[in-house]
């Protein structure tokens, strides 16, 4: 049960990027590339906040979620929106991910940080399995925020426009939808949300430059396997990705984990191109 | 490439071999052991990087797993280096195999999916690495690299340093030249074609998958020859040199040079290797320089430095890119019979298409035979679309059948539907940017002529037949839409109603048995207008089979010889024009002319956007 645990609290942040890929491919309708990188921010402003200055927690909050906010602002403004076709934002977004990362890298070195967790973080037993309430916190936090951004989706004009848009962008600015400050929200809104999970994801993984490239890509398995731009797709495709690693590092071994969530994105791809609970439109021309 | 000089070449089109003269010679002429390692290093890099130019800048799949492949053929040479294979053609030839099998086992899967996936599934390449050989620690060295490789042999003998050098040099060499006469030919021009539009290159007789796995798995060869290279002359492999950074740099100078281009390359791997790559106080600041620079450069030059300096390089010398059709030897401006246009029956029963819950299409059907125009009208949303897309094979239809003459259409995919004969013009006409109006119609013969890679790449007979039948029949569907002066033309750059114009010659190519234009006459002023009714019937009395699909409700009473009238997805009725004009539901339906009171209003808009 404790792998159970230590999977599913893994699974937690793999389900947080894939829902900040998703809010960016619902409301702008490309991928960003270097979304695990803004988490990435967030963990490094986190330890900034806690460790370096050792502000007070909610001010760290603040901070974070403002600080990514105002990066993925500008990496909209930057890096995507300028460009027209949608092939240009594979080269612009990697730049802005690389560009993220040696940033970071200059900052804060290339060396793991420990970032603490803002309240107790003593070990505890739920179910028989060995927890500690930063995970606890963690999967929490993923449910919360599918939950919140099913119901922005389904149940606020601003929801269903980003729908609308998602389905076509053309018809949707047609009824009136500003796609462009759809676009650039959508990347603010993902931001913030990576942004305000750091202090929680920090605890979990260390601060280290080299975090975001595993997030995006376990991130992008959750979602390929739950279907692109479905948010309960991406909840039950970050779990189960969580699980697979921490049950093949537990049974098999540490250097098998990457390779078996490998192997499971193949699969995912050759038998069910379009996600578990993804579907495919029909519509070409 | 002798067979190359027949033609009338520039003499500055030998440049490039020249320049690969003189960096052989480099050594006799005093050229010391730092600098030759340098070169061999340009010379590693730019193969690595020509492998993604074919992925990424011909095929439109941006692979960041590039350096994964070059270390599959440093590893696997490596392997066999250790145990005693030193012979550096094997050893290349094994490397090649390498990559190839690892660019094909992710290719297969990672194509599945359009977009981000073959690039994510081969970035995840790159985070495996140390895993992967760390698993096989015995053949691989693990984390601590693998030590012992022996200098390489050649044909028996121990290579000199200058032995090594010319070898590898003479390698990337023959690899460029192998590129550069493979997207010099049509295959190239299939690749941009694909990047464009992979709709349209399925439409062409392209089968998309393949085309891009093809791509992808021979962009992993030059990237294993690479790999084997570096091994031989590091003859020790450290994990870390094939990590996150190197696939960043690899793209980098992909996108320096520019990603459509042959000896971009080349430039992109000089650049990097000079600059960046050479500098240790360099390395705390790559990230960010990387990372601005394929931002910036990402928003400036979509194309790349070549896609800039092609068109100022073209102002300068005159077609300085190979074309992929030969110039006609003026055949076509002669005013010759047009030849004949056989089409066949295409014949349309009851087709069903379902999306989910909504019916687009109702058991319709109808026969459009050679010699005549059939038109398809009816307001937006009525399915005219849609059952021109089921014919392409873009759709399945949930019930119905499909026939071409004796051929059964139903259930094959496009690029087979399009092999059959089918050909069609787009409401948004497709053209592939960065090719002559003489290649984008060329691209309409593909379907029916085939030329393998080997002969395009070897440049036998085959490929120099079909360059010349490809450039004739370009000139005379060219012609035979009015255009033949457009032939050397930027095609993408030409205004709509040429562009239009254009689509319909490609069409006509590739010798169609039905020609499907869809929502031709768009968008297009009077005078085009009445030049493309005069080119239609022209070609129908040639004896095409047309299918007009179209909003145009003048146009096709004008041209139309048995028109079929769609509604919501239902066929309403069919007739000759002069039916069809006096047909009371057809007009209320179609021109919002109301009949009598009682039936009235019965149902939705009229479309307005009749003449």
């Amino acid at each position: 049960m404790t792998t159970v645990w230590a999977g599913l609290s893994v699974g937690a942040i793999y389900v947080l990027v894939a829902l900040g890929y998703n809010i960016v491919f619902i409301t702008a309708g490309t991928f960003n590339f270097a979304n695990a990188n803004l988490i990435m921010v967030g963990v490094f402003i986190a330890y900034w906040g806690l460790v370096q200055v050792g502000l007070p927690v909610f001010v760290v909050f603040l901070v974070a979620g403002a600080g990514v906010l105002l990066v993925a602002g500008a990496e909209e403004r930057v890096a995507f929106r300028p460009v027209k076709h949608h092939d240009g934002h594979l080269v612009t977004s990697v730049g802005a991910a690389t560009l993220i990362t040696g940033v970071v890298q200059l900052i804060w070195g290339a060396d793991a940080l420990q970032v603490p967790f803002i309240a107790k973080n003593n070990p505890t037993s739920v179910l028989g399995g060995r927890v500690v309430p930063v995970e606890l916190w963690l999967i929490g936090l993923a449910l919360v925020g599918a939950f919140g951004l099913h119901a922005l989706l389904r149940w606020t004009m601003v929801g269903l426009a980003s729908l609308a848009a998602s389905e076509d962008r053309e018809a949707a600015s047609l009824r009136g939808v500003n796609t462009r400050w759809l676009g650039l929200g959508g990347f603010a809104l993902s931001g913030a949300l990576a942004g305000v999970i750091g202090p929680f994801v920090g605890p979990k993984t260390f601060a280290f430059a080299g975090l975001a490239i595993a997030l995006a890509l376990k991130g992008f398995v959750a979602m390929a396997m739950g279907g692109f731009g479905s948010i309960s797709g991406c909840v039950v495709g970050g779990f189960v990705t969580g699980l697979v690693e921490a049950l093949t590092a537990r049974w098999v071994g540490g250097t098998y984990e990457d390779l078996t969530v490998f192997a499971l994105l193949l699969v995912i791809l050759m038998v069910r191109p379009t996600g578990l609970l993804g579907e495919r439109t029909e519509r070409i021309i | 490439m002798a067979a190359g000089l027949r033609g009338r070449r520039p003499p500055w089109a030998l440049l490039p071999l020249a320049l690969a003269g003189l960096t052989i010679a480099y050594p006799w002429m005093g050229g010391g052991p730092f600098w030759t390692r340098q070169i061999i290093l340009i010379a590693v890099l730019a193969l690595t990087v020509s492998g993604l130019n074919l992925s990424f800048g011909y095929a439109g799949e941006l692979a960041l797993g590039q350096v994964a492949m070059y270390a599959a053929g440093a590893y696997v040479s490596g392997y066999f280096a250790v145990h005693g294979h030193h012979e550096l053609l094997f050893g290349v030839l094994a490397g090649a195999a390498g990559a190839l099998v690892v660019g094909i086992a992710s290719g297969v899967p990672g194509l599945r999916l359009g977009g981000w996936s073959l690039g994510m599934v081969s970035f995840f390449l790159v985070l495996l690495l140390p895993d992967i050989l760390a698993t096989f620690s015995k053949q691989t060295g693990g984390y601590t690299g693998l030590i012992g490789i022996t200098p390489a042999h050649l044909f028996g003998h121990k290579l000199t340093p200058h032995g090594f050098y010319v070898a590898t040099i003479v390698i990337a060499v023959v690899w460029l030249a192998v590129l550069r006469n493979l997207v010099s030919s049509r295959h190239g021009a299939s690749f941009l074609v694909l990047r464009q539009s992979p709709v349209l290159a399925a439409s062409l007789g392209i089968p998309v998958y393949r085309m891009k796995l093809t791509a992808y798995a021979l962009g992993a060869i030059p990237a294993g020859i690479a790999g084997a290279l570096f091994a031989y002359l590091n003859l020790f492999l450290d994990p870390a040199t094939f990590a996150f950074d190197a696939a960043i740099a690899i793209l980098a100078a992909s996108v320096l040079g520019g990603s459509a281009s042959v000896y971009g390359a080349v430039f992109g791997a000089i650049v990097m290797q000079l600059g960046p790559l050479r500098s240790t106080g360099f390395q705390h600041y790559a990230l960010v320089v990387y990372g601005g620079f394929l931002v910036l450069s990402g928003i400036l030059l979509s194309q790349g430095v070549a896609g800039i300096i092609r068109p100022l390089l073209g102002r300068l010398v005159p077609s300085s890119r190979t074309s992929t059709v030969a110039a006609p030897a003026a055949v076509a401006d002669r005013a010759e019979p047009a030849p004949r246009v056989p089409g066949d029956v295409l014949e349309v029963q009851g087709v069903t298409k379902r999306f989910g819950g909504v019916v687009a299409l109702d058991e319709v059907s109808l026969r459009a035979e050679p010699g005549k125009i059939t038109a398809l009208i009816g307001p937006n949303g009525s399915g005219k679309t849609t059952l021109l897309n089921i014919v392409s094979g873009f759709y399945g239809p949930s019930a119905g059948t499909i026939r071409l003459g004796g051929d059964d259409l139903h259930g094959r995919a496009p690029h087979a539907i399009a092999r059959m004969g089918v050909a069609r013009t787009f409401q948004t006409p497709l053209i592939p940017v960065s090719l002559t109006t003489a290649e984008v119609v060329a691209t309409g013969r593909y379907r029916r002529v085939g030329v393998s890679m080997l002969s395009s790449v070897l440049r036998l007979p085959a490929y120099w037949r079909a360059r010349r039948e490809d450039g004739e029949e370009a000139a005379r569907a060219l012609a035979r839409v009015g255009i033949p002066e457009r032939r050397d033309q930027q095609a993408a750059s030409l205004p709509l109603g040429t562009r239009r114009l254009v689509e319909v010659a490609r069409a006509l190519a590739g010798g169609p048995r039905v020609l499907l234009f869809d929502e031709v006459a768009s968008g297009l002023d009077e005078g085009d207008l009445a030049h493309l009714s005069d080119i239609m019937r022209a070609i129908r009395d040639a004896g095409a089979t047309i299918v007009l699909v179209e909003h145009n409700f003048g146009l096709v009473l004008d041209l139309a010889d048995q028109i079929y009238v769609l509604v919501n997805g239902q066929l309403l009725t069919s007739g000759s024009p002069d039916e069809i004009a006096a047909h009371p539901a057809v007009l209320e339906q179609y021109l919002g002319v109301k009949r009598s009171a009682p039936e009235a209003g019965a149902r939705g808009q009229p479309d307005g956007r009749t003449r």
